[in-house]
């Protein structure tokens, strides 16, 4: 197995893994950064120097830098994938609970005021 | 009779046929919650004739999540003990309900589950029995728990089981979800047969068997992202 293989494999089961039983870590979050930061510098050194994707690429058993890029975006892809799924599901959650405390409310107000309409009736003279 | 007892009825879209479940249901049990969870047709003021209190999800956000709506709703009351999960789709058969009950309230389980298989489908499609008998194995596995049925609406539970349930799966994975439930929490349980019956109304309503597909990813994603 060349290099890259085993990179690649490595970076998907760990980010899966990772991402699946840390969901609400902050780790996480600081790994979204640094992972920013990182692709910056090495935008910046590419663009600069186009040549070295191509070098970096031969390191690690991969024939050409475009390749590599192509490599390195899919394993970019599956993280957000992941990322924002967890995200979205736990929106969902607060979204929920968020939904229930308002129904549950309309019910109470709901039943109050035909528990004081019913008061009122009783009160007041009979009805026509 | 039967003021401690509190059915959660959850709805949706079921206006042709639920003021006549709840009509039946009401005649009985004095404590009728339904949850209206978000349908877009005349569901809500169908509930509204009968004597069944209505909570209106605002928008539509599953079984489960309706099933939790309503067990909060009847904990507010210091005096509900037992708990009933009924289907709005007219499948159930209340008398299902009142065979359960005793198990709970004298029988010293903490929740009775209906099993059609123990019990009788009636009109049930060869593919629709498949996949069932496949999530009873699929529950069993992940679980621990031993069952004929998972995924039956019918359930009687007491105030403890209630009190301690969180479901946190929106959707119809929330069957499974009761189960682990009873697993983790040690609860006694118990299935009891009932009967199903798939009418066409309930045939056209009821879950595709492609869902379970989606229930079965549901249940281990939950299982895989909770500790």
């Amino acid at each position: 197995m060349i290099v890259i293989q085993i990179l690649l494999i490595t970076g998907v089961v760990t980010i899966s893994a990772w991402l699946l039983l840390r969901p609400k870590s902050h780790q996480v979050r600081a790994s979204i950064k640094l992972l920013g930061l990182l692709f910056s510098v090495l935008a910046i050194v590419v663009i600069v120097s186009p040549n070295t994707s191509n070098r970096l690429a031969h390191v690690v058993g991969v024939g050409r830098g475009a390749d590599l890029l192509l490599y390195a975006l899919t394993l970019a892809f599956i993280f957000v994938v992941l990322y924002m799924y967890i995200r979205s599901k736990e929106e969902q959650d607060q979204r929920v609970i968020l939904a229930r405390k308002i129904a549950l409310l309309e019910a109470k107000i709901n039943q109050l005021s035909r528990e004081s309409d019913g008061e009122r009736d009783g009160q007041s003279s009979p009805t026509p | 009779m039967h003021r401690d007892v509190y059915v959660l009825i959850p709805a949706y879209n079921e206006a042709p046929v639920i003021r006549d479940v709840l009509t039946e249901v009401t005649a009985v049990f004095p404590n009728v919650v339904c949850i209206n969870d978000g349908s877009a047709d005349d569901t809500a003021a169908e509930i509204e004739k009968t004597p069944a209190v209505l909570i209106n999800h605002p928008f539509n956000m599953g079984q489960g999540a309706a099933l939790q709506t309503g067990i909060d709703y009847a904990l507010q009351d210091p005096e509900a003990k037992y708990f009933v999960t009924f289907d709005s789709d007219g499948q159930h058969r209340l008398e299902d309900v009142v065979t359960m009950l005793p198990f709970v309230e004298t029988g010293g389980y903490d929740i009775a589950l209906g099993s059609r298989f123990s019990g009788e489908a009636e009109n049930i499609s060869l593919l629709k029995l498949l996949v069932l008998k496949a999530a009873v194995r699929f529950s069993n596995l992940t679980a621990g728990v031993r069952l004929t049925d998972a995924h039956n609406g019918i359930r009687v539970f007491n105030r403890p089981f209630a009190e301690n349930l969180r479901i946190t799966i929106p959707n119809m994975a929330h069957a499974t979800e009761i189960i682990h439930q009873i697993s983790d929490g040690g609860y006694r349980y118990v299935e009891v047969p009932v009967t199903v019956k798939y009418t066409d109304y309930s045939r056209a309503k009821g879950q595709s068997v492609f869902n379970a597909v989606n229930i079965a990813f549901d249940v281990l994603m939950n299982r895989m992202t909770k500790r």
